[in-house]
This record gives C-alpha cells, sequence and structure tokens, in this order.
C-alpha cells in the first residue's frame, strides 16, 4: 500500500513550519494573489520562497492555491504570477479555472492540480481534466466513498480529498450568499460565512415554521478519522486538512494526530487499531462538533448544526516554545495561564507528557503568578527536555 | 440582441412564442435552477414548436454530475444531439467530456453560474466547443460588455428573474423540519431575515435559495453588446410574465423609462450587480 500524503493548511510561515514539523509531507499556502482567501494574511513571494527551501530541506512540499474565480481585470497577471511560483520553487499550484491551467501548463513546469473549487465528481470530468495534463484532482467534497472509488478505478490520476475541517454548506462555486447579503464576493475570497447565520423557515403561504433553534445552512464540520483505514485502502493519493486560517495549535494538533495515524495503519495495517484518544484530541481541538459528512452518505439532519454562531474560540493552546537550555524552556503565552496549571507538553519529537507549574518568570527574571499577555515570553524550568515548536496546553481529563 | 426565457410550461411557450427568440428549457433530474422541469417527450414537442416558429431552443443540462448520473446523462446527450437543438447549457465538465468522445454536434453553452466572470476562460472553452457563454449575474455592466468585446463565443446575460444564490447537495428544508418535527408539505418554502424573503427549494437534487429581489435590467438592454437576454419566469405569476416579456420584447428610447416603472409597479426589482461591483479583498 502507498502511504498517501497528508497535506495541512499555512496560513503563514509560522503555520508552514509548525505543519511540516508536526508531520505533514506538503503543505498548501495562498500566494499574493488569485488565491480564495483574501481574508488570509498570505505569503509574499519572498515568504513562499523561503517556504519552499525550509520544505526542501525536510524532502516536503509546498502548494500554492490560484483558485480564485478570474475577471478580466487579472488575465494580465496571470502568466508573470506562475513564471514566479516557479521561480520561488513551488512544487505545484491548485487552480480550478482551465484558463488559468492552460497558462500554467504552456508556460511553466509546475506540476498541475484541480482545486476542489472546481466541483469535480465523476469519472468523466475527472477524464478531462487528466487528459488535459492535471496531476492530481481534488475531488469536490460531495463524493461519496463509492464515487472515490470508482474514480480511482477508472481513471489513472492522482487523488486528492478532504479528511478533515469546515465544510462549505453548498457545492463550492455554487454559493454566492455573500456577494447577496454582503456585496462581499464568496468565489473571490470575500465569503462571509452567511451559511452560519439565523433565519426563519416559512412555508409557501409564508407563515413560520417555527423549531427549538432558527433555520440556518450551517453544517457540522468533516471529520474522518475513523474511515482513515478504508481511505488508505483504496489508493487516494493525498489527504487534505481543511483550515488556512486555523492557529497554529489545530494544525499542529490535526496534522499530528492523522500523521500518527495514518503512519500506524500503513505501517502495520494487521495491527491497527482505532484509537479513542486520538478522536478525543481532536474533538477537544476544535470547537465544533464533526461527522465523516458525504463519505459515508452523511448529509441527513445529522450533519446539520443549529446553534448559529455562539461558537466558543479554543483557549487549550497556552504556549509555544521557543527555546529549551539547561532545563529551562522560554514560551511565548498564547492563552492565559497561572502557577498550580495542570498542563501538557507535546511535539513533533517530544512525547506527550503531563507537568505542573510551579513557578514562572518573566522576560526580566521576576517571579510571577499568572500569565496573561498575549505572546508574553516567559520562562520556567521543566526537567524534560524539549524542542523549538513544542507546544503546551490545558490538561484535560 | 435576441431575447430567451426559460418557461414554466408548454402553454406558457406557445402563449408567449410571437414575442421569443427562443426557450431554455430544463430537463427531469439533469437540471437545476429552472421554473420547470421538462422530460425528454416534452422537449422534443417543444423542440418542435420551437422549430415551426422558426425560433432557437436550448436545453439546460446544469447540475452537478455523479458517476450515478452519468448513464442517464450519456443517453440524453445522445437523444438530445438528434434534436438540431441551437445548444446545450453545462455546468459540470463531464458534459464537454461526452461531447469531444460521441462526437456530438450540438453546441455547448459554457453555463458555469457564478463563474462565468471572464473571457479568457470563455474562449478556453470555446476552442471544446462552447459557442456560447451565459454570464454570471454577479458581474457588473462594465464587465459584461468587455466580456461581450473580446469572447469569441455569443453572449447571453441574465437580465430579468429571481437569481439563484445558492445550490446545495443537501437537503436542508427537510433536515430541519425532521430535526425539529414539523409537519410541512410546500411545494416551496422561503427564508426570512430582517423583514427579507427568499425563495428556498428542496427538491431530489439539493436545495437551492434565491435572490429576495427580481432582477430588472430592461433600462440597461440598450446599453449591453450581448447577443442574447435572459428571462426567467421562476415564481413570476404568468400574467405578469407575459407584460413583462413583451414590454422586453419591444423596449426602446422612448419607452423604457415608463416600462421600467410598470414593472417595479408588479414586482419588487433591483438591478442586481450591474452597477454593484462586490468587494474582493476585506480591508484588514
Amino acid at each position: 500500500m502507498k502511504k498517501p500524503e497528508l497535506l495541512a493548511p499555512a496560513g503563514d510561515l509560522e503555520r508552514l513550519k509548525i505543519a511540516l514539523l508536526y508531520g505533514a509531507d506538503a503543505v498548501y499556502i495562498g500566494g499574493p494573489m488569485l488565491g480564495l482567501r483574501a481574508n488570509a494574511i498570505n505569503f509574499t513571494l519572498d515568504e513562499i520562497k523561503e517556504g519552499c527551501d525550509f520544505a526542501h530541506k525536510l524532502g516536503k512540499k509546498v502548494h500554492v492555491t490560484v483558485n480564485i474565480v478570474l475577471h478580466n481585470k487579472e488575465i494580465k497577471y496571470i502568466k508573470d504570477y506562475l513564471i514566479n511560483l516557479e521561480k520561488a520553487g513551488v512544487d505545484a499550484v491548485i487552480i480550478s479555472d482551465p484558463a488559468i491551467l492552460k497558462i500554467a501548463k504552456e508556460n511553466t513546469n509546475l506540476e498541475l492540480h484541480l482545486s476542489t473549487q472546481a466541483s469535480t465528481l465523476n469519472i468523466e470530468a475527472v477524464k478531462f481534466f487528466k487528459d488535459f495534463g492535471v496531476k492530481r484532482v481534488v475531488l469536490g467534497r460531495e463524493t461519496s466513498k463509492k464515487d472515490i472509488k470508482q474514480i480511482i478505478d477508472n481513471v489513472d490520476v492522482d487523488i486528492e480529498m478532504f479528511i478533515h475541517g469546515a465544510m462549505c454548506s453548498s457545492y463550492s462555486g455554487r454559493c454566492v450568499l455573500s456577494n447577496f447579503f454582503t456585496a462581499r464576493d464568496a468565489n473571490r475570497g470575500g465569503c462571509a460565512q452567511i451559511c452560519r447565520w439565523d433565519f426563519n423557515l416559512l412555508d409557501e403561504d409564508k407563515t413560520p415554521l417555527k423549531g427549538e433553534k432558527e433555520f440556518t445552512f450551517c453544517t457540522k464540520d468533516l471529520s474522518n478519522l475513523v474511515n482513515l483505514p478504508e481511505i488508505c485502502d483504496m489508493g487516494v493519493s493525498s489527504l487534505k486538512i481543511e483550515g488556512r486560517m486555523r492557529s497554529v495549535y489545530y494544525i499542529a494538533t490535526v496534522v499530528g494526530i492523522y500523521r500518527k495515524a495514518i503512519d500506524e495503519y500503513c505501517n502495520n495495517p494487521s495491527k491497527y487499531e482505532y484509537n479513542l484518544e486520538y478522536e478525543k484530541v481532536l474533538r477537544n481541538c476544535a470547537n465544533r462538533d464533526s461527522i465523516t459528512q458525504f463519505f459515508n452518505g452523511n448529509f441527513g439532519k445529522e450533519s446539520q448544526y443549529y446553534n448559529g454562531r455562539q461558537e466558543v474560540s479554543n483557549q487549550d493552546f497556552l504556549g509555544l516554545v521557543l527555546d529549551y537550555k539547561d532545563g529551562i524552556v522560554t514560551l511565548e503565552q498564547r492563552n492565559y495561564f497561572k502557577v498550580g496549571d495542570v498542563v501538557e507538553f507535546f511535539g513533533p519529537n517530544t512525547k506527550t507528557f503531563e507537568y505542573k507549574i510551579e513557578e514562572v518568570f518573566n522576560d526580566m527574571n521576576e517571579s510571577i503568578d499568572i500569565v496573561r499577555h498575549p505572546k508574553q515570553i516567559v520562562t520556567m524550568k521543566v526537567s524534560q527536555p524539549l524542542e523549538k515548536f513544542d507546544m503546551m496546553r490545558i490538561k484535560k481529563d | 440582441m435576441k431575447l430567451l426565457i426559460m418557461p414554466k410550461s408548454i402553454d406558457q411557450i406557445e402563449s408567449l412564442i410571437e414575442d421569443i427568440d427562443g426557450v431554455i428549457v430544463g430537463i427531469k433530474d439533469l437540471s437545476i435552477n429552472q421554473p420547470a422541469y421538462f422530460t425528454l417527450d416534452e422537449i422534443k414537442k417543444i423542440n418542435e414548436i420551437i422549430k415551426n416558429n422558426g425560433k432557437e431552443i436550448f436545453v439546460s443540462l446544469n447540475k452537478n454530475m455523479f458517476n450515478k448520473d452519468l448513464e442517464i446523462l450519456e443517453y440524453t446527450l445522445l437523444q438530445l444531439d438528434n434534436l438540431k437543438l441551437n445548444g446545450i447549457l453545462y455546468y459540470d465538465i463531464a458534459i464537454v467530456n461526452f461531447k469531444k468522445n460521441l462526437k456530438l454536434v450540438t453546441p455547448l453553452v459554457w453555463n458555469q453560474e457564478h463563474l462565468t466572470t471572464n473571457y479568457l476562460t470563455s474562449n478556453f472553452w470555446y476552442e471544446y466547443g462552447a459557442k456560447y457563454t451565459m454570464l454570471s449575474s454577479e458581474i457588473t455592466l462594465d464587465e459584461i460588455n468587455e466580456i461581450a468585446l473580446n469572447a469569441n463565443a455569443k453572449t447571453m446575460v441574465p437580465i430579468f428573474g429571481y437569481l439563484p444564490m445558492f445550490v446545495s447537495r443537501r437537503h436542508l428544508v427537510k433536515n430541519y423540519l425532521d430535526t425539529f418535527k414539523i409537519k410541512d408539505d410546500s411545494n416551496i418554502n422561503y427564508i426570512e431575515k430582517e423583514n427579507k424573503i427568499y425563495a428556498i427549494i428542496d427538491s431530489n437534487d439539493g436545495t437551492i435559495a434565491y435572490s429576495n429581489k427580481c432582477l430588472n435590467g430592461i433600462n440597461e438592454t440598450l446599453k449591453l453588446n450581448v447577443d442574447y437576454i435572459v428571462l426567467n419566469s421562476f415564481n413570476i405569476n404568468n400574467a405578469t410574465f407575459k407584460r413583462v416579456v413583451s414590454m422586453y420584447n419591444i423596449v426602446n428610447e422612448s419607452n423604457i423609462q415608463e416600462f421600467k416603472e410598470e414593472i417595479d409597479k408588479m414586482l419588487e426589482t433591483d438591478t442586481g450587480f450591474l452597477y454593484k461591483e462586490t468587494i474582493y479583498e476585506v480591508k484588514k
């Protein structure tokens, strides 16, 4: 069995490094133009080059999204931009518009991946793009296990699928709710997540149909950890985690769990056992419910999310390790913590361990009881060795 | 500039035949966002009516296709290819691949709804047989005219009707009714937010939501340089639609303001995105 690539999102250089160090085989990022996450910070060309150098030293890859819905005014920039991406060392470009694919094909040697934004769901459409020269197709999230298997069995092209993260309620590219409600272009990076708003549902006579909660388009997130062995057996080439705007903690946690699960299964399938602890860590890390979605034909009422926008942001992530020397860890604070808290350290090469905070020092080397300032630099004595980019999180029972 | 309608019924086509240049019709199980879904036999009948009157007929096969749809899609494309239609509207690229491999002669219409926003991609699909492009309703009048000027394909633009703004594979209305154990047999539902009401339809192929206001670009018809304008009858009563079509058919400089005012009295309208450029990058 060929081990599938684990592909992680990265909103900036820090997250790129975290994703790769925590086990991703490749990352996908947005560049300075023509991507679909205008709200994300996105990378400059220099940062893309730095990210590619970092990835390549680890034997890993960088894919750049060029998946905007194209308007006339951008046409003149495409060719030079793609050439510059190639010069920066990018391994692949993720494109939805076929005219951009054509320019990339004719002017660069970049590997071409068809974005999920193209909503490719069937054998015939995949064949078309394969014949055109696309190396990999990122399938639409509405494809079922059966659909994916049929496509893999019938077309000799790499298939990438989403394995974890948020879901659009609509088909990709077929939602312009943001355009109508806020004049922000959903297909050009301006999605305002109108699908998470509450509405009143009315019948054909415009009489309200009242449930205990309001109507919404909103769906639960995707998590396919439970289906991982089946997905690996099917021959899917790449497993994609959603979320270029997610935090370093989310990226590290989700990537770390899927890295372990993929390795455990692919290295020894007959001994593999589903690890409930992994599921628990993923659940704690996200702040929304998740299910297997379309992979198991799971898009009925159990897939809906009627909690509106009342979501609590995750505050488990307490600090990022900047340095460790002579038994002293230097941490950058990410959420409030205090002396007496029981925490866990974890990292790419650090086996998770529990630790009770007994003393903390600020950057003036003064002892403090509470670490409350965002990104505050503090030091603590920790006897077990740590590495840069390890993380500290709250210990949950 | 030619006038196409998306009709609700064969009767409606017959009643409007004098005022139109052609129709775009949906087909059962392979189309979405249509005011009606006709069977293949009905399409054949409509084709006869249209041809007998020297008009044009386009069939819309614009839903997202799954593997399970491919067999019926292939069969339907072969059947339609015998009818000498003016064109087949497609969303899913499976149709382009079938056209190539089955050597179908019927021209295609690139109709990827919100994605048909530039001339370069239109010219790409032109090489694969898309001799027409149906332009997005979310671009401005200037963008439309720029595309029409630079595209090899003949261009069409939605000019009147409620606009689709959301399509999902999910059964969002049914899921809500099931979750909260509400009984409702409505053929069409609505969602309401801040006193604005939007049509929403949950059918076999999923859920579609429409704009709250009806696009009325009659003022703009004389400023557009496209080849076709399209009027959609979805959720508009027959008498109103008949009157609207008759006005669009004869609109000119002298009656345009009068017609606009008459339509605005019958329906709550706006000009969609014809003058409203959407924001691309949100200020950080």
